[in-house]
């Protein structure tokens, strides 16, 4: 009996995907809408998916399999930005998609998820692979759990897997809570917490950047790194969810886990393959390696920011204690930047600094690497600024890579002049790059976890912001301390200025 | 038409069109242009062969694979002559206000000058650089001037259903098996979306293990006698699962709309198995055990086709062993 697929040929075609089911928890919210079905929508388009795919919704709204079919068509309608809606693909799609209504504290549900999962594997031959997306409040993960594995759905004829969506608890206690109870049904290997930040395709490319060329790694150290800046800004303010962000802030909601994820990609050591489990853990040892600092430390190396209001191009946007459901004189930072240190040979010295928020200037996302000066400036200052090489890694927009250098302008006289040698994605590779859900819920069918987050991972990841959020619960802030529209706090600059560092201004 | 070309003329005239473009570009918006170069492509084509299709294919594939096209066009029958020019491709990047340009040279050879060729592309070929020489001219395939050209190539790309005879394009293909470049054919790679169909179909483990019961493959294909997509497609197959499976071509008819599929449909049944892929317009229709699914597959371009080959650059060892088979199908004894 053949064990392997003979039909395989990888070196032109994608990789394959097993037969299976996803069971969708929180099948009518946002999630699901604009980034799940399109996601799956594409996918299908694309003919990523076996023929007997499947997904059961599961809400509490009661409608039929019809309904809900629907519903996904005009989600995927209006929320697929670059995939042509097509009848026939949309047709197959739809025939795989059905609807089971309930509570997710009601052991009733599971049951009648349970005998639909049956009939879908009777006939669409699944082979009882099964995925349950956890797409609904984290107040619901480990009932969800739970009641899966009451009904017998944690194990089957297949493999089951739990994926899970962030915030994985608000704290390193609640963070453990959790796992232990998603791992009373689900063992840890099949726990896919899913960051979809290291889905995006130029956070997966930091790893071909430094791992599959020979020039850069050499420089990748304490020796030749002055400081790393990582920014994650946001143009936008909390958009109507100020009931939400009031739970959340910055330093929760963005640095401890994707900023903390992206700095371990950038920092990690080489791992000694590329299987899952070797790539996490050196991710792994990265961020258990951030030094966890003192309240004293932290005093001096974290900023918390809020917007207040401000002119923005001649409209009048509100500051963060006007928008609906924030609470009167809230201290929710929509604004954190962290100075970290890595305590380990490669890294020990080198200022990390990770900057987050919302209503600054524009949005982008990036990792700058600013190597040290030229150890003897043989030429006079007078002739060029003194800049230093910088290497840039744009996630979003504009993904790429730029080195920064200097060069002699042309002409009589030692002129020298920064320079940029770009490396854009879009324009080097004319085709498409998947959204981050179409990677991480491919990978998660295929059974492949490396850009998957690990319980140990998070908690490293509270293990160092935990004690950042305990003084910043401490402390009163004098709030809104920047404007809307400003790269942030006077006080995030000056945290720069002690070490003789300046933000760029992406 | 003179007899003679300089390739140092034409590095030269090259060099110019960077300098002058790059000035152009300053002046115009200080955002200049970018040059993108990954390898080189020769592309080789009669006279009348489609100006406007093969310049829009090339300008589609330089985005994705940035080349120093060589264009040879074929002037035919005539005294020993040579010509060409240089120009730009270029391009914008949406939203962004840098061009990006490669560069191409088109030279015009008669067949008297075909010979002196190879001392031309040879030092215009970038250094360092794989280059691949993609053969449309049928013509030229079957000269022995060929070779030289070939020689010289990491790859050669050549569509072996669009020969006149196509079983001595495969006999010819199997040759350069031991220790020649890389090979790709066009006709191999339209089957990559039926292929990679198929193979998805048998990820499922309770198929995989049925498939050795398959023990009849059939492949319809349009026209009186079996394409080499057709061939292709049914070595293939018998390739993955058994030499013992019976291979069967059938003549079918192409009812679509648009450009005849080359292989109309693929079916393997044994017991408890039945298997069936089959194009629909621009879909696939995949039918399993009575369960049919519809996907999406777009006609196979040029552009497609030379976007597929031109990312692989190392030794296909499925198609290999594929052309071999095909070849030995058709002769049986070698040729």
């Amino acid at each position: 009996m053949p064990t392997e697929n003979p039909f395989q040929d990888p070196l032109r075609f994608e990789r394959q995907v097993p037969e299976c089911v996803i069971v969708i928890f929180g099948a009518n919210g946002d999630l699901t809408r604009r980034k799940l079905m399109p996601a799956l929508y594409r996918l299908a388009f694309d003919r990523r998916l076996s023929a007997g795919f499947a997904v059961i919704g599961i809400s509490r709204t009661p409608i039929s399999d019809e309904q809900f079919r629907e519903r996904m068509r005009d989600a995927v309608q209006k929320f697929s930005e670059d995939t042509k809606f097509d009848e026939g693909v949309w047709n197959a799609f739809a025939a795989g998609l059905f609807y089971v209504a309930g509570d997710i504290g009601d052991a009733k549900l599971y049951q009648d998820v349970a005998a639909r999962l049956s009939e879908i594997e009777e006939q669409r031959h699944t082979g009882g692979n099964v995925l349950f997306y956890l797409s609904t409040q984290p107040s619901q993960y480990a009932p969800a759990a739970l009641g899966i594995g009451a009904a017998g759905m944690g194990k089957g004829n297949g493999w089951r897997r739990l994926v899970a969506e962030k915030p994985f608890g608000h704290s390193l206690e609640t963070a453990r809570e959790l796992s232990s109870q998603l791992h009373q049904v689900f063992q840890e290997s099949d726990v896919y917490r899913i960051d979809h930040y290291l889905g995006k395709e130029t956070v997966q490319n930091i790893l071909a950047f430094r791992f599959g060329n020979g020039i850069f790694e050499p420089l990748w150290n304490r020796r030749y790194v002055n400081h790393v800046q990582i920014t994650a800004a946001e143009s936008i303010g909390v958009e109507g969810r100020g009931a939400y962000y009031e739970e959340a802030g910055a330093l929760a909601d963005m640095i401890q886990n994707h900023m903390l994820q992206v700095m371990a990609t950038i920092a990690m050591e080489p791992s000694a393959s590329f299987r899952a489990d070797s790539v996490r853990d050196e991710r792994s040892k990265l961020l258990r390696s951030i030094r966890r600092m003192k309240p004293d430390e932290i005093r001096l190396n974290s900023v918390p920011g809020q917007y207040g209001s401000a002119g923005i191009g001649g409209q009048r946007v509100p500051g963060y204690l006007e928008e609906p459901g924030v609470r009167p004189g809230s201290q929710t930072d929509t604004y954190a930047a962290v100075c970290f240190f890595v305590e380990n040979w490669r890294w020990a010295g080198v200022p990390f600094y990770l900057r987050s928020g919302k209503r600054l200037p524009k949005r982008v996302t990036e990792i700058a690497i600013q190597f040290n000066l030229a150890p003897l400036a043989i030429f006079d200052q007078n002739d060029g600024e003194m800049s230093p090489n910088l290497l840039i890694v744009r996630i979003q927009p504009d993904e790429g890579i730029s080195l920064k250098f200097l060069s002699k302008r042309p002409g009589s006289g030692m002129n020298l002049r920064p320079v940029s040698m770009d490396f854009n994605y879009g324009s080097s590779f004319g085709e498409r790059s998947p959204s981050a859900y179409e990677t991480l819920l491919l990978d998660a069918i295929i059974g492949d976890a490396t850009l998957y987050t690990r319980q140990d991972m998070v908690e490293a990841s509270w293990s160092v912001v935990e004690p950042i959020q305990d003084v910043w619960r401490e402390t009163r802030f004098e709030f809104p301390n920047y404007a809307a529209g400003s790269w942030g706090p006077a006080a995030a600059d000056e945290m720069l200025a002690r070490r003789g560092h300046v933000w760029r201004k992406p | 038409m003179a007899a003679t070309l300089s390739p140092e003329k034409i590095l030269k005239e090259l060099s110019d069109l960077w300098v002058s473009e790059g000035q152009h570009g300053q002046a115009e918006d200080a955002s200049g242009v970018l040059r993108a170069c990954t390898m080189t492509l020769v592309v080789v084509a009669e006279q009348d062969d489609d100006p406007q299709g093969l310049g829009e294919t090339l300008a589609a594939l330089m985005p994705e694979h940035p080349a120093r096209a060589i264009v040879i066009r074929l002037s035919g029958a005539g005294g020993r002559a040579l010509a060409e020019r240089v120009y730009q491709q270029c391009w914008m990047p949406f939203g962004q206000r840098r061009q990006i340009c490669c560069e191409q040279v088109e030279i015009t050879a008669s067949d008297g000058a075909l010979a002196d060729l190879p001392s031309v592309v040879l030092p215009l070929a970038v250094a360092d650089l794989p280059a691949i020489v993609w053969c449309r001219s049928a013509r030229l395939f079957a000269l022995p001037e060929f070779e030289a050209l070939v020689a010289l190539a990491h790859k050669v790309v050549i569509d072996s259903g669009a020969m006149p005879d196509a079983p001595a394009a495969l006999a010819r293909m199997r040759l350069w098996l031991n220790g020649g470049p890389v090979l790709g054919d066009l006709s191999w790679t339209r089957l990559t979306r039926w292929r990679n169909m198929l193979a998805q179909i048998f990820e499922n483990r309770e198929r995989l293990a049925r498939l050795e019961n398959v023990r009849r493959v059939t492949v319809d294909y349009p026209g009186e006698r079996p394409n080499t997509c057709a061939l292709f497609m049914g070595c293939w197959v018998r390739d993955c699962i058994s030499r013992d499976a019976e291979l069967a071509f059938a003549p079918g008819a192409w009812t679509g709309t648009g450009p005849a599929s080359l292989v109309l449909r693929v079916r393997l049944e044994g017991q408890g198995i039945d298997v069936e892929l089959r194009r629909d317009q621009d879909r696939m229709i995949t039918t399993v055990d009575g369960l049919s699914q519809c996907t999406n597959l777009p006609v196979a371009t040029p552009y497609l086709l030379m976007r597929e080959e031109l990312g692989i650059v190392r030794r296909d060892p499925v198609f290999e062993r594929t052309l071999a088979s095909a070849a030995h199908l058709q002769y049986p004894n070698g040729k």
